[in-house]
């Protein structure tokens, strides 16, 4: 009796199992090509970048012989990469915490207090998500221009925190709502003020949305090229993106140079990414899926 | 009521930053782009209004509708390259696999990159002489398919549409798997009971219950490719002989090269109305489906 049993017990558990590892094989071999099409690019790219033209000429598919680094130093000198990445970082980092800090105040007046216009001022915030960039250009270009902010440091920083705006305080005000309603009570007790409130009570609460769209808005900023192209042509005041997309014009046929320039200008956002994974992905899919 | 006077001032000191720069740098260009619209003017000398003549012009030219056409390629490639790719690999990645975390990993990366380093990097991919897939072909004796994938009218349109859908698959992928995530075990337990299949439980119980999240998808994957502007200019500035030129592109083009400011922001409009209309069409055709 009992081994019959025993024995059907083996048959079932073993039945499964053999199933579910062919399964699982197809599902690997599915996913593993899946990685391999999505990284293989940017690795080809990265691994060339090492190599002398001659050798990429012979062999694109091997690692290369010696790590040659002549790549690295013609890309560093002749797109001028260190002024391109001083732009970069500034115009980034001004930008994100200008938005954040603007957008954090604005956030809490429209969640933390009831007043005739919030809701409609909130929607008018809103609505800047549904705004086409490219549809702006244009008047950018001659409202810059009549600023006289056309080409200076801080040109960008403008129309970046203008459009996203929209963004950050879509996700800080339904962060903050969610917070109970007597939290400030004990607070105005206490004879705080209602800056003194957020600054020292809501806005730590606030860490993990802030998080969010501290990283939504350096990657945005980071990565940004339509409005650069357009409001930027000094030389010395070009980011990145601008500045890649120019010395790849005019070194059309260098391909090593090119590769390296890429490849150094993947290494911040990569290294940002890699980091802060989890809280990227928690962000783009609270942004993007109500976006 | 003097408590009152004080938080209104509060309210408004809070939001004036915000306004301020949201109304100049983003809600302006938009209102001004209607207003040049009906003007004839070069950026420069005084403007004439012209009433709907740039709008006429727009309509007559052939160049303009050549634009309109490789957009809605765009458009179809995204929608049902980037959607269902993103849906059968959150699929395959929504169980308790090992590795799962790295596979997303690399599946969000290229979100994060920059367009250009993208654009520029699948340029050297598509490159006619020494690039990847070329180099590819060779090395397995299809010495013969190997094209010039950028530089020939018939294919450079495919070659982009194809990088479109490899830079934003994992945005999709990251919704969905967020989507997937909040689908109740307790109703795939109930199903496994019943002895639905795999195949069964995913078609008839968990795409129904993430149909929202597609939806929105769908809309966000439209409204992202009507924008597509960067890739297209950086890889191959709308050529070869317009092949791949798309209305955000044919703006830039008429505006920035040819100094008409009017005419530019007439294409502006469209664009505002064409993206809006396709969404509502979206919302229209699946809004039964979604109740």
């Amino acid at each position: 009796m009992e081994t019959v049993v025993k024995s059907e017990l083996d048959q079932k558990t073993i039945k499964p199992k053999r199933k579910l590892s062919l399964k699982r094989v197809l599902i690997y071999t599915t996913l593993t090509i899946f990685a391999v099409v999505n990284a293989y690019p940017i690795l080809w790219m990265i691994i060339n970048s090492f190599k002398s033209e001659q050798e990429f000429q012979v062999d694109q598919f091997g690692l290369p012989d010696t790590f040659v680094l002549e790549n690295y130093v013609n890309a560093w000198n002749t797109a001028n990469f260190g002024v391109l990445f001083k732009n970069s970082i500034f115009i980034c980092l001004a930008a994100t915490i200008l938005t954040v800090l603007i957008g954090a105040i604005a956030s809490y007046f429209l969640s933390r207090f009831t007043f005739k216009m919030n809701k409609v001022v909130y929607t008018f915030f809103i609505f800047g998500m549904l705004i086409p960039i490219h549809a702006t250009l244009v008047p950018m270009f001659i409202l810059i221009r009549n600023l006289g902010l056309l080409n200076t440091p801080v040109t960008l920083i403008f129309p970046y925190i203008a459009f996203h705006l929209p963004i950050t305080i879509f996700i800080l005000t339904s962060f903050m709502k969610a917070f109970p309603k007597d939290i400030e009570e004990s607070a105005v007790m206490d004879g705080c003020g209602i800056f003194r409130i957020f600054w020292s009570i809501i806005l730590p609460m606030s860490r993990p949305a802030l998080a969010t769209v501290i990283i939504l808005n350096f990657i945005y900023n980071w990565n940004e090229f339509s409005f650069a192209l357009v409001l930027i042509n000094d030389p010395a005041l070009q980011t990145l993106p601008l500045g890649l997309a120019s010395f790849a014009g005019q070194f059309t046929t260098n391909y090593g140079a090119q590769m390296a320039g890429l490849t150094m200008s993947l290494i911040p956002i990569v290294a940002f990414y890699l980091l802060l994974e989890k809280e990227i992905v928690k962000g783009m899919t609270a942004g993007a899926v109500k976006g | 009521m003097h408590a009152v006077g004080r938080r209104r001032g509060a309210i408004i000191l809070g939001l004036l930053p915000a306004l301020l720069i949201y109304v100049i740098f983003a809600i302006l260009p938009i209102l001004q782009s209607f207003y040049y619209s009906v003007m004839e003017w070069d950026g420069f000398s005084d403007m004439t209004y012209v009433g709907l003549a740039n709008f006429k012009e727009v309509f007559a030219d052939p160049l303009f509708w050549n634009s309109v056409k490789n957009n809605i390629y765009v458009v179809l490639a995204s929608v049902f390259g980037q959607v269902p790719i993103a849906l059968f690999i959150a699929l395959l990645l929504n169980r308790k696999l090992k590795g799962l975390k790295i596979f997303r990993t690399i599946g969000f990366l290229p979100v994060v990159l920059s367009t250009v380093v993208i654009s520029l990097t699948w340029s050297l991919i598509y490159n006619s002489e020494d690039g990847l897939i070329n180099e590819l072909l060779r090395s397995v004796g299809l010495e013969s398919w190997a094209l010039n994938w950028l530089g020939d009218t018939n294919l450079a349109m495919i070659a982009v549409c194809i990088t479109v859908i490899w830079q934003f698959v994992g945005l999709y992928l990251i919704i969905f798997l967020a989507a997937l995530q909040n689908v109740p075990e307790e109703v795939l337990e109930a199903a496994k009971m019943d002895g639905a299949s795999e195949w069964t439980t995913t078609w008839k119980i968990i795409v129904p219950m993430i149909w929202d999240t597609i939806i929105v998808a769908v809309i966000l994957c439209i409204a992202g490719s009507l924008k597509t502007f960067d890739l297209i200019y950086v890889m191959t500035h709308g050529g070869p002989s317009h092949s791949t030129e798309v209305m955000a592109l044919y703006m830039f083009n008429e505006t920035f090269s040819q100094l008409q400011y009017g005419y530019g922001s007439a294409v502006s409009v469209l664009i505002f109305f064409f993206s809006l209309l396709l969404i509502y069409l979206v919302n229209k055709i699946f809004g039964k489906k979604m109740i």
